[in-house]
Parts: C-alpha cells; structure tokens; sequence
C-alpha cells in the first residue's frame, strides 16, 4: 500500500517539490481508472516566480490578476477550492494527493494574511474575498464574519515563511457550502494557466465534462518556497483539477446524450442459460471486461499538443493501470513504464494531437485500490423543528496503525451547538479518546462556532462523536428566497498531518414563517385597532334613542331620488 | 331623508338607557316630522356641546399629537444643503477662473530704464493680442540678485508666485527666440539696435516678444477656452467661437485624455498568438525609457506599473491588413485578461503584439481613447521603438499638449487640469443641487452636507490659486469631494421606495379610523346647519 502511495505521489505531488527551486512551468495528466466504470482524472498545473519579480509586479507565468490581488490584500499563502460531489471512499480508495488538493463542497478559501492586528487581517480578508469573488464570478464576497473562522490546531502554512512574517501571519478560513461550482468558474481558472487550454493537456479541459463528472474538484495554492539556507524564494502556484468521469455515460455523443438500449446483434448473452432463445436474452456479466476508452470519448476531442513552457523534462500523460492493459498511443508518443507494474507514462509530440485508446479487454489484474486513511461520514440525528444533533463516524482501517487527526466544524451561529452533551463513543464504550480540544462557541449575528477536536483512534476501531443543538429563529429578512430548502451546513475538515478529509456538507432544516406574515399582521392589527376605536368613538358621539325613535332607511324614497337624477 | 317617511316605522319595541329615555325632544326635529313617527327627546344644550367637545378633542389629538408624529417618525432625513451657493458654482457665478501666467524677464544687459520700458510695451503689445480675458500673460522683471538663478522643472507652490517662463534676453547678431527644452526658459537673442528708445510706444523686441509669447501659450489658450465654452459658464465669459477645425481636434482632445486621478496604473502586456515569445527584457526597457517620463510627471500624478506576458491570445480580428474599424475590436476583451488593476487608480493598458499585422495605410500602432495603446511588433529584442510610442500615448492619453518643450507641456497640464476638475466639480455640484430638488423622497445624510461644503471651501481656494500646483490640489480635493458627495450609497436606496408600497401599510389602519371620524364632523355639521334654519 505504502508502495503505491509513493508511486501515486511521485508522478506528480513530489516531484513538485523537487523541482520547486527553478524558475519554470509544470503539467501533468494523471488518469486512473476506478471500479466500476469509473475515471479519475487528475491534472495538475504548477509554475514558479521569483518572489523578487512578483513584488516589482512583472508577471510572466503567475496570472497578473491574482498576483495583484494577493499583494492588494498582503496575503502571502492562500488555498482555494471549488469541489462538487461526494468521494466515495469505500469503492474508490484513497483521495488524490492524499486530500491535500480539495476543499468542501462548494467553495473553500484559507489564507495566511500579513497584518498587526485582528482588525486589519479582517479588513484585508475582506477585501481578499472581494477581490477574488470577482475574478472567479463565485460568491466568494458572501465569506462575511459569521462564516470566517481562525483555525488553530487544523491547518498549518505549507510555504516557507521567515520567522519575522510568520509572527505576523493571520490564518483565515471561510466556506460557501450552499455555492454551486459550474462553468463560469472553470472560465476565470483557465485563464490563469499559461497555455490557458489552448495546447497541453488543459486543451482537454471542458466545461460539459467537467462538471457532469460525478465528483469533482479545483484548486488553486498559493505559497511561498524558499531554498533552506539562503534569500532566493520563489513564488509557487499550483492549479489542479480532478475529476471522476463516468466512463459509460461521457462516451454518450454530445448531440444525442439520451441512453439508448444497445441493438439487439450486440448484445452479448449467456447462452447456457436455459431460457436463451432468440427473443430471450440473460447478459453476460461483463465486470470481468476492462472498460474501452479513448481520450476523445471521454474529453470529446483528443489532446492538442503540449504547452511548450513545460519544459521539466515530466511526461505530460500518465496512465495507472496494470502492463498487462493494452494501452495505444498515437504515433509520435514514447511511452515509459514504471517498474512498479501499475504505471505508465507518455512523451507526447509537441505539435500533434494525442490520442489515448484502451480496447476493451478481460484481465484479472487490477491496479491495487489505495486503502485510505480514515473513513468518515457526518449525519444529522434527532427530530423536530427546535433541536436536533450531528453524529459523525470515523473508521480507522487500518489493522495496525492509531489515527491521531483533528477533527473540525465550523457551524452557523444559528445552529447553537451544546458543547456539554459532546460524546465520543469508541466501538460502542465510553472512553476518553479526546486529547484536545478548542472551542469558540458563536455570537449571534456575529460568528459562527468554531470546534476542533483532537483525537487518537486506536487501529481497527470506530469512533462516533455525537453532539446536540439547538435551532435559532431568524429574523424575518435573514432568509434566503428559498427558505424552505434548508441552510448548508459546512464540511467538517478532517487533518491528519499533510491528508485532509472532508466529510459531506449537511442540510439543516430551520422552521420557516410564513412570509406574507407582516403585512397580514399589520391588516389584522390595524383592523383591532380601528374597530376598538370605532367602538369608543361612536360610544362617545352617538346619540342613543328608541328604535321607534330613529331615523329610518327608507329605500323607496332612495328609489325616488334616484330616479330623479 | 326625513322628509318624506312615507313608511310607519318599524314598532319594535326596546329597552334603552334611562339616561337616552330622560332626553326631551329636540326642538330641531319638530319641524319634519310626519305625525307618524314618534320623536326622540330633544337634546339638551349640554349634551350637544359635550358631543361637539368630544369631537373636537379627537380632532385635536389627530392634527397635533397624531399628525406630527407620524410625520417626524416617517420624515426623511434631508440635510440642509446650500442649493443657492451650489447653483451659483454649476452656473459659473461663483468664480471667474483667470490664469494669471508670470513671465519673468531677465534683462542683465539693459539698462534699468531700458528694461522697464521694453517690458511696459511689450505687456501692452501682449494686452493687444489678446482676446481671452480668462487666460492673462502678465510680465514682470526678475530681480537683478535672482538673475542667474534658472528655475528648472516645475515651479513650487512654495512662493507666492510662481513663474510660468522666464525669458532671458541675450544681446546677439541675429534676433531668434529658443526654448530650452528641459527648462521652462526662453532665450530671446536681439540685435543692438532692437533696442526700443524711450520715446517710442512700440518697437520691434517688444512686438516680436508679444507674438513668440502668444504662439506658444496659443494652443493652452484653445484648451481652457474649449473646456470653458463647453461648460455651463455665463455666455458673456466664454471667449469667441473656436475655428471649427480647432474645436473638432479639442473634442477629440477630451475624448482621448483619460479622466484625472493622482495616481495611475500603468499595466505593460506581451500578448502572442503561439507559445513564443515567453519572455521579454521589459524591466530594463521601462528604467531608461518609462521611468524618466514618469519621474518628471511626479507632481502632477504618481505611477504604478506591472507587466504581463500572455501565450496564445488571438486578436479579436483576423486577416494581415487591419482596417480602421478593425482596430476598435482588435482588443479581445473576453479572452485577453486585461481586467484594470484592483485599487482606486484608473489603469491604463500598453500591449505590444507579436505579429506582422500592419494597419491600413500603414503604422503599425494606435491609441485607444481612455483606455490605452497598441503597438504590433513582430521582433521584441529591442522594446525602444514601442516604448517611444508608449510615451507618446501616454502624454496625450493624460492630456498634455502637443506643442512646447516637456515642462512647459506638463504646466499646461496643470493649469488646464485644475479647469477641468473645477468645473466638473462645479458641474457636480449643480447636479447634485438639482437631484435635490427633483426627488424630494430622496434621503440626504449628513456626510452629502459635509461633503458639499467641503467642496465649495475647496473650490474657493483652486479658484482663487488657479495656474498653480496649489490650485491644481485643491481643485482634486474638491472634484473629490464632490463625486463622494454625489455618489452617496445611501441616497439611492430610498429613490425606489414606491408610494403604493406606504399606502398599502398606512391605509389598513388609517382608512377605518378616519371614517369615523370624518363621519362625526359631518352628522355635526349637518345638525348645526338644521339647528340654525329653525333657530332662524
């Protein structure tokens, strides 16, 4: 397993460090494919600046409209992510780059801002989220105090920062679970690449891919790297997007995506069946078949070419699976495999499309799965509309080894959590497996609660965490227009040294009013005030007398008058 | 009604208060009644005041308590504006901006009297040309002890009176004029016998003086009276009609100048249609040719500059051969990331482009008003020719004139600037004047007051300092002010607060107490009118 995680990571994640100290551009496409009929695709994009000529503002590899943005709002590390979907950890395995490229779903962003005091890194987060929610056109501006929090045991700054700046350094961190990432995101994120989907394997980037993938993420890092020793730092950005595609439904042609039934003579049938007959069929179970794919089936055109500043000397196409797999390339393609048995990777051609293509073929031989680190899954429990609780079950796998990770929420004030009815059951027992704890509970309107939890899982063991809360009542305008649909709850942020894990976000039910109530209670009110002073008035004014005594209505000489006009 | 009850009324008998049943018979209904119907007790004269006190004291609480409640809790907060003093700069009554230009001669080898007389006819040959009151070249004679002090670059607003140009007048063999092109001086050389006698009213120096002096400060003179006569000024104080061909490139002037600010940011682009050129040597190219230009600009506006490289950008047009209309989608805004840069100072783009493309009718780059240039270059080795464009670009895209030696252009850039601001300022001010008046809905928060007298202080003293750096400060401060004031977030909110909307909220309390009371007034009315006719 160890084997094969240095395997994953030195195609891509480590040499990113070995090749951090020199002024250069990066790409690497990984693809996996997963059971069952599954692909993930991995891209990763990486270039480094002098840190010299990024303050003097001369931009050349790093985008100009994030570099201002950066040294706008005096953030020296940041880390964006824009995710969808749910990493299916029990069939697929261990997360890409051990979860260090992926956020909660909708929009995560954490960022290390140089400022004196708590007042200016807000103002400059601020202005950070601003900025950035403009040149992404996501909500980003909508990351306000209630939903920024300052995380203190979860996250730790990747970059090298000199002692004097670190002093200085704010962490920040916000989420928008309810965002939706979509195209108008990947847009602003293509353009920032050097070769921006024009040539190398961003060509194969596509917004109607992208996004009809069953889970997804983007991110884009920020930091800053230093060579140990001496003055000469360098800027990194690393862009990357991972996505799992459907290998069955991408293959369906753009202009007639509708699943058809497959015709009757290719349809492949088990004949020893006793039933089989011409107009019965029973399908052969075809799992034992490796799935067909070619990149323009998958990505709907072939690759074109590679960025020619990528010039590391990297193979720009990596492919995991077994020898075995026959794998074609398209002439001009060198093919490299790996001693491991599990990977290969491709030298392409600088100015020729590049064609992938996996026949189908049975094969016994499976790319061993990954075993991840932790298996988590949060849920909400309990019932009504006044309380309610989250319970969140972490698995430790392992047969041998104890997980120590924090685990991290940070909650809406509206959902008012009770810190004292906070359980962690080990297996079933009560045992006391909690070794730290930081809790900053919420001010309403203000901030949200922030809750990290340090705990140590013994091998083979499962731990469920309980807590309780309370629902708060909002205000009238504190709605959304579609109340109705529930509040996202954040992701909670699993860190286990350099491997995070996010579990799902949550949907909370909060009891909505009804929103024509202000007027009708300005009808109904006023109505009880109008009629008790009509009351009182006409007590006052009128003058009492005998029925016989009062004028009457006579409707004939209202006839008469009538008639008249 | 009662007058003709044709109907026994109903003989229903009820129990009513013994207070009703003690009532007598009013007098007022003893006249229409038809003997059918049974009278109710007249009413007592207490009784009927007490009603009418009753009524009145509702009425009271309604006009004085109710009234000006709901009025002082539903009021708008509408600061006290000085409408008047804020018509008056939009209509130009408040200032008359005058340019006060100070010549300094130097005449070491005249004779005092000499000088002096040479000076008088001059002024008076100058006051002859001149036509513009607004713009005034006023002459004086330097100070013999300050007479080998040059002043170089651009006057300070130390001293109270800055000199726009010193000439120094050279004895020679031949009379020419020459401006020095780094300092704002011109060497007026003249021959012996050029010197005027004392008995003559004019002479050839002081005329030749006069015209030089008029040629060069012509075009800053078209300028401010351009900028004038397109403002709301007084008919009587915009000068003469321009030339129409004058007008045309002054409005093409205006078009092209990119709107003041007191910092700049000047963004460099490499764009290029493959993957090569990755890389060019702009930060030497912008140290020798930019930053000189930009150093001399300093107190005028400051700088800040970036630069980018970007790979594979296709143009927004195609073909070899641009035509002029091609030009303006050259720029291919949705793919080229030429976003302004974040911060409050105004980007101005320059994009050198890989390529051989030429421009119908040749040139190979264009200025884009307000927004930048464009030079196509196909060999980036040596950026000096796109640079020297650059310049050039720059200075008109920040509005300098076209003629004159380098201070004397960013003088005129001053001057001409600090007008400009001054009467947009002034110009904000009538707008804002008449939003006031226009929608009364509209709420206007202390800091719009603050910001308007802010203004009109500010606008005072660039009025009164126009021609200098001073001037040219104060009258940012106010244009600054000005659109603060104007562009208040928390005026437009209350702009689209619908009536209906009030109605809809006031009208279900208001309407059912109101019929009461409206009713009460009129029955009162009504009955006092009887009481009359039969009292008659």
């Amino acid at each position: 397993m160890r084997r094969l995680l240095s395997l994953l990571l030195s195609v891509g994640f480590l040499a990113l460090f070995s090749s951090a100290t020199s002024s250069d551009y990066h790409e690497q496409l990984l693809l996996r494919p997963l059971h069952p009929s599954l692909l993930l695709a991995s891209f990763n994009f990486q270039s480094n600046t002098s840190l010299a000529s990024f303050e003097q503002q001369n931009f050349r590899y790093f985008p100009r409209s994030l570099g201002q943005i950066l040294q706008h709002a005096n953030t020296r590390e940041l880390h964006l992510r824009f995710s969808l979907g749910r990493w299916d950890a029990e069939s697929w395995g261990a997360r890409p780059w051990g979860g260090a490229r992926e956020g909660g779903t909708g929009v995560e962003l954490w960022a290390w801002v140089e400022a004196e005091t708590d007042e200016e890194a807000d103002g400059r987060w601020l202005t950070l989220t601003n900025a950035l929610s403009g040149l992404f056109c996501a909500s980003l501006n909508f990351i306000d105090s209630t939903r920024t929090t300052r995380p203190v045991m979860s996250f730790q700054p990747t970059g090298d920062h000199s002692n004097s700046t670190l002093s200085d350094l704010h962490l920040l961190h916000g989420t928008l679970p309810r965002e939706v990432v979509c195209t108008e995101n990947l847009t602003p994120f293509l353009k920032l690449l050097p070769c921006k989907g024009k040539a190398g394997i961003s060509s194969l980037l596509d917004g109607h891919k992208l996004f009809d993938a069953s889970w997804q993420s983007m991110s884009i890092d920020v930091r800053p790297i230093c060579t140990p020793g001496s003055d000469d730092c360098q800027l990194q950005i690393t862009q990357t997007i991972d996505m799992v595609l459907d290998i069955q439904r991408s293959k369906r042609p753009r202009d007639n995506p509708i699943p058809r039934p497959i015709p009757e003579e290719e349809l492949k049938c088990d004949t020893s069946k006793p039933y089989h007959s011409g107009d019965t069929c029973f399908p052969l179970d075809a799992a034992s078949q490796e799935e067909d794919w070619s990149l323009s089936q998958i990505f709907g055109h072939s690759l074109k070419g590679t960025c020619s500043l990528a010039q590391d000397g990297a193979d720009p196409v990596c492919v995991n699976v077994p020898h075995a797999r026959h794998v074609y390339a398209s002439e001009g393609a060198l093919e490299y495999k790996d001693a491991s048995g599990y990977s290969r990777c491709f030298k392409i051609a600088p100015d020729k499309d590049f064609e992938l293509v996996l026949p189908q073929q049975e094969i016994s031989e499976k790319t061993p799965l990954e075993q991840p680190l932790l298996y988590a899954e949060r849920s909400f429990i309990g019932y009504g509309q006044e309380h309610g609780g989250v319970q969140a079950i972490l698995t430790n796998p392992s047969p041998t080894k104890a997980v120590d990770f924090v685990y991290m929420e940070s909650l809406p004030w509206f959902m008012k959590l009770y810190l004292h009815t906070l359980r962690a059951k080990i297996n079933g027992l009560d045992e006391d497996i909690i070794k730290e704890m930081y809790y900053r509970p919420a001010l309403d309107r203000k901030r949200g609660t922030q809750l990290e939890v340090r705990i140590v899982i013994p091998a083979n063991s499962t731990v469920v965490l309980t807590y309780d809360f309370e629902k708060a009542i909002l205000r009238y305008t504190e709605y959304p227009p579609d109340a109705n649909r529930g509040f996202d709850i954040a992701p909670a942020v699993i860190t286990i040294g350099d491997v995070a894990i996010r579990t799902t976000s949550l949907l909370l039910p909060l009891p909505t009013p009804d929103f024509s109530m202000p007027y009708n209670v300005i009808i109904l009110t006023s109505t009880v005030m109008a009629l008790s002073f009509g009351f009182v008035f006409n007590l006052l004014v009128r003058r009492f007398v005998a029925v016989d005594e009062a004028d009457q209505w006579d409707f004939r000489s209202v006839r008469v008058k009538l008639r008249r006009f | 009604m009662s007058s003709t009850p044709t109907t026994p009324p109903i003989s229903e008998a009820k129990v009513e208060d013994g207070k009703i049943e003690k009532e007598e018979d009013a007098p007022a209904h003893a006249v229409s009644v038809t003997p059918k119907k049974k009278e109710p007790p007249p009413e007592t004269p207490e009784s009927i005041r007490l009603r009418l006190f009753v009524i009145l004291s509702f009425w009271a609480i309604v006009l004085f308590l109710g009234l000006p409640i709901w009025w002082r809790t539903t009021a708008i907060y509408r600061a006290k504006l000085p409408l008047d003093q804020m018509m008056d700069w939009a209509d130009g009554r408040a200032c008359r901006p005058v340019f006060p230009l100070r010549i300094s001669i130097e005449a070491d080898s005249l004779q005092d009297h000499e000088a002096q007389h040479l000076l008088r006819t001059t002024q008076h040959a100058l006051d002859d040309l001149n036509d513009f009151s607004a713009h005034h070249l006023r002459l004086q004679l330097s100070p013999p002890a300050n007479a080998s002090i040059t002043v170089v670059g651009l006057p300070t607003g130390g001293s109270d009176e800055e000199v726009a140009l010193v000439i120094r007048l050279l004895p020679g063999t031949e009379s020419k004029a020459d401006l020095q092109s780094y300092s704002p001086i011109l060497d007026v050389h003249y021959t012996p016998n050029q010197i005027p006698s004392s008995s003559s009213s004019s002479s050839f120096l002081a005329t030749y003086i006069a015209n030089t002096l008029r040629e060069m400060f012509a075009e800053e003179q078209a300028m401010i009276s351009y900028l004038l006569s397109t403002s709301s000024a007084p008919p009587e104080r915009s000068p003469k009609a321009l030339i129409p061909e004058v007008a045309e490139s002054l409005a093409k002037w205006t078009t092209r100048s990119i709107k003041y600010s007191r910092t700049y940011h000047l963004t460099f682009s490499l764009f290029t249609p493959s993957a090569t050129p990755s890389s060019w040597d702009i930060e030497a190219a912008l140290e020798e040719h930019m930053k000189p230009l930009l150093q001399s600009f300093s107190s005028i506006s400051n700088f800040t500059i970036d630069t980018q490289v970007q790979l594979y950008a296709n143009p927004g047009v195609n073909g070899n051969v641009l035509k002029k209309e091609d030009l303006s989608g050259f720029i291919n805004a949705a793919e080229w990331p030429l976003s302004p840069s974040i911060g409050g100072a105004p980007t101005v783009n320059f994009i050198i482009y890989v390529g051989d493309m030429e421009v119908e009718g040749g040139g190979k780059s264009w200025l884009i008003p307000q927004w930048g240039g464009v030079v196509i270059q196909s060999d980036i080795s040596d950026l000096r020719p796109a640079m020297l464009i650059f310049s050039n670009q720059l200075m008109s895209l920040l509005g300098a004139p076209e003629s004159g030696s380098l201070p004397l252009r960013l003088m005129t850039l001053v001057r001409v600037r600090s007008a400009g601001l001054l009467l947009k300022a002034s110009g904000t001010m009538g707008s804002l004047a008449r939003l006031t008046l226009a929608l009364p809905s509209i709420s206007i928060p202390k800091s719009v007051a603050d910001g308007v007298y802010t203004t009109i202080e500010h606008l005072r003293k660039a009025c009164d300092g126009l021609g200098g750096t001073e001037g040219l400060e104060n009258a940012i401060i106010a244009e600054e002010a000005a659109e603060k004031a104007f562009f208040e977030k928390s005026m437009v909110g209350q702009v689209y607060f619908p009536d209906e909307h009030k109605i809809a909220v006031y009208l279900p309390l208001l309407g059912p107490v109101a019929v009461p009371l409206v009713m009460g007034v009129l029955k009162e009315v009504k009955a006092w009118r009887k009481r009359r006719r039969v009292s008659r």
